[in-house]
């Protein structure tokens, strides 16, 4: 295991922004932290940084206190957007580089890899305040991890970007995995985090909602989720035993069911065993999910 | 290299290349320049005629030897009659005409002018008359030259001698005023420097706070790298910039006037004694630090880069009012005003030197005021470090008091 947290608090004198928080990481894996504003993503990451004291509890990298490793081992994107506006591009990656323990010989390669790879090449020598928001994204990821760091840890990485450009951070984000880098991210937007991550943590106002495998949280609410293309009438749908809820959507209706063992009777009555365009029986999306532990069951 | 002088090699590498950088070298210079060259200049640029002045004597005394004409007055002494004399200070052909007669044993004299006499030209004609009244007075007592010449001549010497053996020996009032002049430069070299440097560390850390890169950074170094880097790199722009602008200006003045303005600045070198010099940097050195450490505390509070004016604001006020009190200082260098102020860490820096070199105080007080300061310096550096740390990463609205409010609210 690379990171532990272990029954970490964090209070302040009249509140508490993270309340007995424990996950674990394994080394190699994408691990998604998501919450709304104001969960505590930010601070439990600052706590991982050492940026933040912990109340109590512990946090170890490797069996090591996290005070105690190198720092460099670290990398991070804040959720707030930081560059130094009057540096150029390539000037910023070196600088970042150089101030994470590595020499500029070495840098010159990665940073023009990385330059390359994410489409920077003609403003290689711009100042970074005359970038696009999405570019200045762009370099402050790269300035992350250009040192190479062990674990990375990215908070909203994909707030502001357009869809080509979330396509190269969900790219590079798992190039960097294969090359053995361990990667915590916080995301509000969920079929990146169902995309990428292996494992996850829910938190709502500091608790821990969930944490473990995806897998293991979408089995928790099971295969609730029936999607069917019928003529019957809304009514005769909701009528329907294991039925709790009926939507309607572009020619068809979701039906939320009690458990899925009720499908196959929904099936029978629905097809008449016939013919039938849609039927489907799936998990919850995350995002439902996500919405059902947060919000407090309104899926 | 280490990620302390990584941090100081990139604001060192940054700042002086700025623009403001180098206009406030070159601002400097203007100023130095002006002053120094003034002569040169308003010879150049204002190359005025000479006051025409017509001295009209009804008196059988001859004034000729004292209205001397000069570059700013030209006297002439007409045969003409009044009217006629009078009728020329109307037409523009002469600036003013006086007239001198005898009223009862007295001189008495008149200055006529179409178009109102500056003060000063005023001033002069006043007293060149009144030193040709009192001559006239001493002609009439029937006197021998040499007489005459002595009650004319006669001046008073006078010495000072301080009985208070651990007062520094007294100092003669062109010692004194030689002094002012010089402790006016100090004090205006020290202010200037303070508040550009000042300024400059807190919008630097103010903009690394609102531009979130602090975050970036102190995930890899600790915050009082970060600060003392800070306070290292501007020191050492600080420090640049006293180098650049006394090496060129030194320069300036060897080259410019086959090197005259050189001569005077020797000269006013050798007039200040090794103690002087020496407490003046030991000040300088010290304010510019205490102000450094007190703007990266002040920037470390501040949310976005644009509330670093309103953040830097009561160390300005100090500032400011430490220059007000050295100007209040260069007509009476001994009020109370100054001496209280000469302690005060903030404003002692600008102060100090001018009671060193315009006053006759006991050594141990420059010593008393400079162990003050150090003591502040070192006091106010560990109270910032302990702050720095918890200030940089809060982020919250309002005045300055508020923000210290909320820093010491979330982070204990």
């Amino acid at each position: 295991m690379a990171l532990v947290i272990q029954e970490v608090t964090k209070r302040y004198q009249n509140f508490v922004a993270v309340d007995n928080l424990s996950f674990t990481i394994e080394k190699g894996e994408i691990f998604g932290l998501i919450g709304q504003n104001g969960a505590g993503k930010t601070t439990t990451f600052r706590m991982i940084l050492d940026l933040q004291e912990t109340t109590a509890g512990t946090i170890s990298w490797n069996g090591e206190s996290i005070h105690a490793i190198d720092r460099d081992l670290l990398g991070y994107l804040p959720e707030e957007r930081g560059i130094f506006p009057t540096m150029t591009v390539e000037d910023q990656l070196y600088f970042f580089g150089e101030l994470r323990g590595r020499k500029k010989k070495e840098l010159k390669e990665d940073v023009n890899y990385w330059i390359e790879r994410f489409e920077l090449e003609e403003k290689r020598k711009a100042k970074a305040e005359t970038l696009s928001k999405g570019n200045q994204q762009k370099v402050q990821l790269i300035a992350s991890f250009i040192h190479k760091p062990e674990f990375l840890i990215l908070d909203e990485p994909f707030s502001g970007l357009d869809p080509v450009n979330k396509d190269l951070l969900k790219e590079a984000i798992l190039f960097l995995k294969e090359n053995g880098t361990t990667i915590l991210f916080s995301s509000h937007q969920m079929e990146n985090v169902e995309e990428l991550c292996d494992h996850l943590c829910l938190l709502k106002r500091g608790v821990s909602l969930f944490s473990g495998s995806l897998l293991d949280l979408k089995k928790q609410y099971g295969k609730t989720k029936l999607t069917v293309r019928t003529d019957m009438a809304i009514e005769e749908l909701t009528a329907l035993p294991g039925v709790k809820d009926v939507t309607i959507g572009k020619e068809q209706y979701t039906l939320t069911l009690e458990d899925e063992s009720y499908a196959k009777g929904i099936f029978d009555i629905v097809s008449k065993g016939d013919y039938i365009e849609k039927f489907s029986l799936d998990y919850l999306s995350l995002d439902e999910i996500f919405k059902d532990k947060v919000g407090g069951g309104n899926v | 290299m280490s990620k302390f002088w990584i941090l100081v090699k990139q604001l060192y590498k940054q700042k002086i290349k700025a623009k403001s950088f180098i206009f406030s070298i070159l601002l400097y210079l203007v100023v130095i320049s002006c002053v120094m060259f003034w002569s040169d200049i308003k010879e150049a640029l204002f190359s005025e005629e000479p006051l025409k002045v017509a001295v009209l004597n009804d008196t059988d005394a001859d004034f000729k030897a004292l209205f001397t004409s000069s570059a700013d007055v030209e006297f002439s002494f007409p045969k003409e009659n009044e009217s006629k004399v009078e009728k020329k200070v109307k037409d523009g052909d002469l600036d003013a005409a006086i007239f001198i007669q005898d009223k009862a044993g007295s001189l008495v004299a008149e200055i006529a002018t179409f178009n109102p006499l500056k003060f000063n030209d005023q001033q002069s004609l006043s007293s060149s008359i009144q030193y040709a009244g009192k001559l006239y007075e001493v002609q009439q007592l029937n006197l021998t030259a040499e007489q005459a010449d002595k009650i004319l001549q006669s001046e008073t010497m006078i010495t000072t001698k301080n009985l208070n053996k651990e007062a520094a020996g007294g100092k003669s009032e062109d010692e004194k005023s030689a002094g002012i002049g010089a402790s006016m430069i100090v004090g205006f070299i020290i202010y200037g420097f303070v508040m550009s440097f000042l300024s400059m560390i807190t919008t630097d850390v103010a903009s690394e706070k609102g531009s979130r890169v602090l975050e970036v950074l102190l995930a890899s170094i600790k915050p009082v790298t970060h600060f003392l880097a800070k306070l290292t790199g501007t020191f050492l722009l600080a420090v640049t910039q006293i180098v650049i602008l006394f090496a060129v200006q030194s320069l300036l003045f060897i080259l410019v006037d086959g090197g005259e303005k050189w001569d005077t600045v020797i000269e006013v070198i050798n007039s200040l004694s090794a103690g002087y010099v020496a407490y003046v940097l030991a000040f300088l050195i010290l304010t510019i630090l205490l102000f450094l450490i007190m703007g990266a505390l002040l920037g470390s509070l501040v949310s976005k880069v644009e509330e670093s004016g309103q953040a830097m604001m009561p160390a300005m006020m100090v500032g400011v009012g430490g220059f007000y009190v050295l100007l209040s200082g260069m007509y009476s260098p001994d009020t109370i005003l100054v001496k209280v102020c000469s302690y005060i860490p903030f404003t002692s820096g600008m102060v100090m030197p001018l009671r060193i070199g315009a006053t006759d105080i006991a050594a141990s007080e420059p010593m008393i005021s400079l162990g003050i300061l150090i003591v502040t310096v070192v006091l106010l550096f560990m109270l910032s470090l302990s702050f720095y740390k918890r200030s940089v990463l809060t982020y919250s609205t309002g005045g300055i008091i508020q923000k210290i409010k909320t820093v010491l609210k979330v982070t204990t």
